[in-house]
């Protein structure tokens, strides 16, 4: 009853404020906006090129397949040199350098495949950061394969050791920032729990309007659960907002369709990351009511609670790129999520490590909410000077 | 006078731990400062009882022990029969307690806070409304019912306090400084309240350090001097046809030798 009374107040408070409800809606509209431009500037590409590409060795067969191709867009110039070459290609000065190997099209016409012999090679070096080198590269690469097939698998295309894209491609900055996702997730989490719950809590110390509550015949417990279980639903709100603002610029970051990300997992895996998502939300704002009644003022509340914050965001990050992580981190609150959620999203078996982060989350939750009633009862962090 | 005693204070003491910076303001050396030394007293049923001293005599210190916010050292102190130290729930739903330090939320209404800390001391609803209505008829609170308290004038902010206090119908309303920091409209507010309650049939615990304020509410008094109880009384069996400022200097002189 007194329980009920105080969570709705918290409730009234907050869905009463368009202030409040703005900056909690705000981050997950901005994390859209923001990741969906950065999708289309990476991903809009010119429709026409202009292919200035080197050939080394020489195909007359290939390189009539290539120019009946391409047409207009494609000028091939032949070298001797392949390090200059190799060079212009690193440059950017030139789209791609086509190397065949030698007596190419005698060596295709010739080769037999039961021999055992290595095979004639075509390789393509390009540089996938450019736009234009990496189309050439993928429209010359699926011409080859319907080319290879029409002759029998005579060559292969860069099959050997050599590196043969220049640049980190558009792919991998992707996959980061894929890998980057549980990390993003939690950070966001963060500091939405953070900004309602210091001007909840550490709001109402200052402000004296905890002090006539505590004068009341309320018990402790039911202030402190009447803090966290309210906070925690709307932090939530807060979290799935930011959460879809991911979720939907996702696909356009990626240059992907909405679908092709979301198919993959199973409807248990998907359970799965919501319990975790939904199970550190009241974590996160037990920790920062705990610092909150323990705090004099919001400004040192949110001075702790940042210290707070770094020390997670530089875990998560560690955790996110550090491979070989043992499954013990599970049982350190927040940390454990992060690796769950990484481990869901990339290969989608790590139930038993879910459940027992989503159970750590809840026992520190349950730790935390105590020591607020403890500390709400304590004369020196209440009433000290 | 046979009755018994509603608020009963028996050998209350305080010590606080100073911080370092603490020790620079008070300009002292001394690690831990005694604010309540064994203080006794008791107040009576329908009286207003005001605890007069000067600044860090301990007032605050022995107001909030008996609204049990802080807990003695020693001693123990009962209000209506119940333990401050035992039974601390109970002493809380018995007593209002108001200082200038508890504030109310500027964003609800009169009529929300009122109806929140009825809830907050268990009162249920059908007594709430008819306690709502009858309060803040008699306080002129009704035609601000429904303003945002952040709106309302600092004299209506001010009875709504008082009002929100007594949402619970205590025994017993214990006010420290009634009317510390307020205009003269707003300390009148305050001191008519305050004399509305005794009419009412309240008991009441003030304390203060105006003189003024002693001669037109109290009927008992005691001086808290350095901590402890150096008189104790009724106003006019203390003052003896003085005025109650000349005898409490006497008093004063008495204790600490030296002239103010
Ligand atoms: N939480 C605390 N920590 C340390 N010292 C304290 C604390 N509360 C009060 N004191 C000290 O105890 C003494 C008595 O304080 P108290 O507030 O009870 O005095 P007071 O009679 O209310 O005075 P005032 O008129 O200034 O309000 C003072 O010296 C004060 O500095
Ligand atoms: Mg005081």
């Amino acid at each position: 009853m007194k329980l009920k009374a105080l969570i709705q107040k918290e409730f009234r408070r907050f869905f009463g404020d368009p202030k409040l409800i703005i900056t909690l809606i705000l981050p997950g509209v901005l994390i859209y906006l923001i990741y969906s431009l950065m999708g289309g500037l990476i991903w809009d590409r010119p429709q026409t090129h202009d292919y200035n590409v080197l050939v080394l060795g020489e195909s007359a067969a290939v390189e009539a397949l290539f120019e009946t191709t391409f047409g207009e867009e494609l000028t091939l110039t032949h070298t001797d040199d392949k390090d200059a070459a190799l060079e212009e290609v690193k440059q950017g000065n030139v789209t791609a350098l086509i190397s065949f190997s030698e007596d190419f099209d005698n060596a295709v016409a010739s080769y037999d495949p039961s021999s055992g012999l290595p095979a004639p090679q075509v390789e393509i070096f390009y540089r996938s950061a450019d736009d234009t080198s990496s189309a050439f590269y993928t429209a010359a690469t699926s011409l080859l394969s319907a080319y290879e097939g029409s002759i029998s698998n005579a060559f292969d295309v860069n099959l050997g050791d050599a590196q043969y894209d220049f640049s980190s491609t558009s792919e991998v900055i992707m996959s980061v920032l894929g890998g980057l996702l549980p990390f993003l997730v939690v950070t966001l989490i963060f500091s939405s729990c953070m900004s309602i719950t210091l001007e909840s809590v550490a709001g109402e110390k200052e402000r004296g309007t905890l002090a006539t509550i505590l004068v009341t015949s309320v018990r402790r417990s039911d202030i402190a659960l009447g803090k966290v279980i309210p906070l925690s639903c709307i932090a939530a709100i807060g979290a799935l907002s930011s959460f879809l603002g991911i979720a939907l610029s996702m696909p356009q970051l990626m240059g992907m369709e909405l679908g092709g990300v979301f198919v993959e997992y199973a409807f248990g895996d998907y359970l799965l990351l919501l319990g975790l998502i939904v199970s550190i939300v009241p974590l996160i704002v037990s920790a920062m009511t705990v610092i909150s009644t323990y705090a004099k003022s919001v400004k040192e509340a949110s001075s702790y609670s940042g210290v707070i914050m770094i020390v997670v965001m530089v875990l998560s990050l560690v955790s996110t790129f550090v491979s070989g992580i043992g499954d013990w981190v599970c049982c350190i609150p927040v940390l454990g999520t992060v690796v769950a959620i990484q481990r869901i999203l990339e290969d989608g078996a790590a139930l038993v490590m879910g459940l027992i982060s989503i159970a750590v989350n809840l026992a520190f939750t349950a730790l935390f909410i105590f020591l607020t009633a403890k500390m709400l009862s304590s004369e020196r962090i209440m009433f000290g000077k | 006078m046979e009755e018994t005693a509603i608020v009963k204070a028996e050998g209350l003491r305080k010590t606080f731990t100073l911080s370092e910076k603490q020790r620079k303001i008070e300009k002292t050396s001394q690690k831990l400062k005694v604010a309540v030394d064994g203080l006794s007293f008791s107040a009576y049923r329908g009286e207003i009882y005001g605890l007069l001293g000067p600044n860090g005599a301990g007032k605050t210190t022995t107001l909030r022990i008996l609204s049990t916010l802080i807990r003695p050292d020693a001693g123990d102190a009962f209000v209506g029969g119940c333990s401050v130290l035992k039974e601390g729930e109970k002493v809380r739903d018995k007593i209002g307690f108001m200082t200038s330090e508890l504030k109310l939320e500027g964003f609800f209404t009169p009529s929300y806070l009122f109806d929140f800390f009825g809830a907050m001391h268990g009162v249920d609803k059908a007594m709430l409304a008819e306690r709502k209505e009858e309060l803040f008829a008699r306080f002129g609170i009704d035609r601000f019912a429904e303003v945002k308290v952040s709106d309302l004038s600092t004299g209506m902010l001010q009875k709504v306090s008082l009002v929100v206090a007594i949402v619970h119908d205590p025994e017993v309303v214990i006010f420290d400084e009634p009317t510390n920091g307020l205009d003269v409209l707003t300390a009148k507010v305050v001191t008519d309240f305050l004399l509305e309650l005794k009419a009412m049939g309240k008991s009441i615990l003030l304390s203060t350090h105006i003189f003024s304020l002693v001669e037109k509410l109290c009927d008992r008094v005691g001086i808290i001097i350095d901590g402890r109880m150096a008189a104790e009384g009724t106003l006019e069996e203390l003052c003896e046809g003085k005025s109650i400022e000349d005898k409490f200097f006497e008093i004063y002189e008495g204790i600490k030798g030296e002239t103010v």
